[in-house]
């Protein structure tokens, strides 16, 4: 019905509380989250058969009911960009849910966790293929319940409950700013399909209800997006999360909504172009200056990271703002570095956090000489962030300074490579403390990660180096995703082949 | 018949409404009636837009679009009461204020 990788979600999704209930009748602990693994590894197999068939025939359409085409009926289309997206959410995936195998041991409620993980990716899988706003709601929707959910799962601490509502009030928000956003999209057309929508706002709208309606959907997407006004919810939330679940939110949820946001913008606001380039310009230089600056004064590990993905996202949206091929490509090469290792170093955390029970800087000093490989992970992670040339990081950051160059945006290329060389301080002050300091009695207490929790950790780590060593294939990828993005045409020709 | 006009001022009033709820009440059940306002603000001008859309003629799609809306608000309460009862037998209290360690 939707494509076979998003049907299957769906269903093992579904059917996740009966493996839950045959491991406790059984008295096995573990049996959910091998069952959730291998349904990723089953959806990774059936996304590649899908992105052959992309390959062949440019964007698919997928139809509900055959009597109400689009733009009437809801669909699904799919292109390189959904692809690639989607590729990148099943591969965290996989990995934080292989992880979770051995950290969530202790914790009660596994087949709810693993239902509402696999749910988390379905949602935002859905999200990226959606084709027109109504599917995009609901499948947005899905994925918003799924991580308020999961943000609070530890429910017995006050810390978790409190950052989870907090979450939930603020996003709940935004999803019907996002609404009402439709909904005035709704009554200037008819219609909510991307494509008819692109076809008809530019001589149906009033210039007024345009700009309202474009604020809107700024808004509305820009809290899930962490834009930094809208960004207050989400250092609590990634902190107050369990590990692997921080990893999912700030690796790839976060970029999903910049993804839908700007796939929005350029569709069905083509028309309005110049206005919203430039305030997306100037929302990513204040969401990288507010995520660096607030990073620096952090004493909080997990709080740390959270700040430094608020600051990615600004470089990502630099990048999406310049609205040319190179700074597109740039962006997404960026989107998938930064979900690689910002993943990577919320795993790690996960992993000195399990053995300390503390979050605190100040005492996890000089945990990475109790724990060797994890802290080598762990400034392999830092150092691909910190943008130092023989990894991954590197590339993206000078492709999106590149990208504003070329787009002739000078100032603001200025101002991310500050932020670039502002951000380097606290990443190096995090390999001091972590690394090189003396162990407080606290990080002396730990012992050495076991090896289920350092599996996921070599791979990512070992894909930074390979990524960052050989940049060339994945650039590719990157670049025919900007390509997806940008042509406009095969998207709307799409809907009306269709017809 | 009533302008269409009146109903989407009716939905705008009703979003700013929702807005100032959030922001200035203290009482957490109180938070969630304010979302529940502004989603509902988002419901009437899809239903408005969808009646007026030619005369005679209700498109189903405004209505279908509600009609889902409505479940997924309905689970985002369920769930944000789950949480407030969990935040009540933290802090045997419901102001927002009370439970702010966190910076909001």
């Amino acid at each position: 019905m939707f494509t076979p990788p998003l049907d299957a979600l769906l269903v093992l999704m579904i059917a996740t509380p009966a493996v839950g209930w045959i491991a406790y009748k059984k008295g096995y602990r573990k049996v959910q989250g091998v069952y959730a693994s291998a349904c990723l590894v089953v959806v990774a197999y059936l996304l590649y058969g899908l992105y052959k068939e992309v390959a062949l025939n440019g964007v698919i359409l997928i139809v509900g009911q055959p009597p109400f085409n689009p733009p009437l009926g809801a669909c699904l289309e799919i292109d390189m960009l959904s692809v690639f997206m989607a590729f990148l959410y099943v591969i965290i995936g996989l990995f934080t849910t292989a992880y979770s195998i051995k950290f969530m041991e202790r914790d009660s409620g596994l087949t709810q966790y693993y239902t509402l993980m696999l749910g988390l990716v379905a949602g935002m899988t859905g999200v990226v293929f959606a084709g027109d706003f109504f599917t995009l709601f609901v499948f947005w929707e899905l994925m918003c319940l799924t991580s308020y959910a999961l943000v609070a799962f530890r429910k017995q601490r006050w810390e978790p409950i409190e950052a989870g509502f907090k979450y939930l009030v603020m996003s709940a928000a935004g999803s019907a700013t996002i609404l009402l956003s439709m909904s005035f999209l709704y009554g200037m057309t008819g219609t909510l399909n991307f494509a008819a929508l692109a076809d008809s706002l530019t001589n149906a709208a009033s210039e007024g209800w345009l700009y309202i309606t474009l604020a809107l959907v700024i808004v509305g997407f820009g809290i899930k997006a962490a834009i930094v006004p809208f960004h207050t919810w989400l250092p609590d939330a990634h902190s107050a999360a369990p590990s692997p679940i921080s990893a999912m939110l700030s690796g790839v949820m976060v970029q999903t909504a910049a993804c839908a946001l700007v796939r929005i913008l350029l569709l069905v606001f083509g028309s309005a172009q110049p206005a919203w380039q430039m305030t997306l310009a100037v929302f990513a230089v204040f969401t990288m200056f507010g995520g660096n600056l607030m990073a620096l004064l952090q004493n909080d590990l997990k709080r740390l990271l959270a700040f430094s993905t608020i600051a990615n996202m600004g470089y990502v949206l630099f990048g999406f703002a310049t609205v040319s091929h190179y700074g597109l490509t740039a962006s997404f090469f960026h989107i998938m570095n930064h979900a690689i290792m910002k993943t990577l170093l919320f795993l790690c955390a996960g992993a000195f956090i399990r053995k300390t029970k503390t979050r605190d800087l100040r005492k996890l000093r000089g945990i990475g000489k109790v724990m060797p490989l994890t802290g080598a992970f762990f400034t392999v992670g830092t150092i691909a962030i910190a943008a130092f040339p023989p990894l991954n990081g590197f590339w993206s950051e000078m492709m999106i300074i590149a990208a504003g160059v070329r787009a002739e945006m000078i100032v603001f290329s200025t101002l991310t490579l500050a932020n670039m060389a502002l951000s380097v301080v606290y990443y190096f002050r995090l390999i001091r403390i972590i690394m090189l300091e003396k162990p407080t009695k606290v990080s002396k207490r730990a012992t050495k990660a076991p090896v289920s929790l350092l599996i996921p950790m070599l791979v990512l780590a070992f894909l930074c180096i390979f990524i960052g060593v050989y940049p060339g294939p994945f650039i590719g990828v990157s670049s025919k995703a900007a390509e997806a993005m940008l042509n406009i045409e095969a998207y709307i020709d799409a809907v009306l082949r269709g017809l | 018949m009533i302008p269409l006009n009146y109903y989407i001022a009716c939905a705008v009033a009703l979003y700013l409404i929702g807005m100032y709820c959030l922001a200035s009440k203290r009482n957490m059940i109180k938070l969630v009636i304010g979302l529940e306002i502004l989603i509902n603000a988002a419901h009437l001008s899809f239903i408005a837009f969808s009646a007026y859309r030619s005369v005679g003629f209700i498109d189903p799609l405004g209505h279908s679009i509600v009609i889902m809306s409505i479940g997924f608000a309905g689970c985002v309460t369920a769930l944000a009461l789950t949480l407030i009862i969990y935040a009540y037998k933290h802090y045997k209290t419901l102001d927002v204020r009370k439970l702010r360690r966190l910076r909001w």
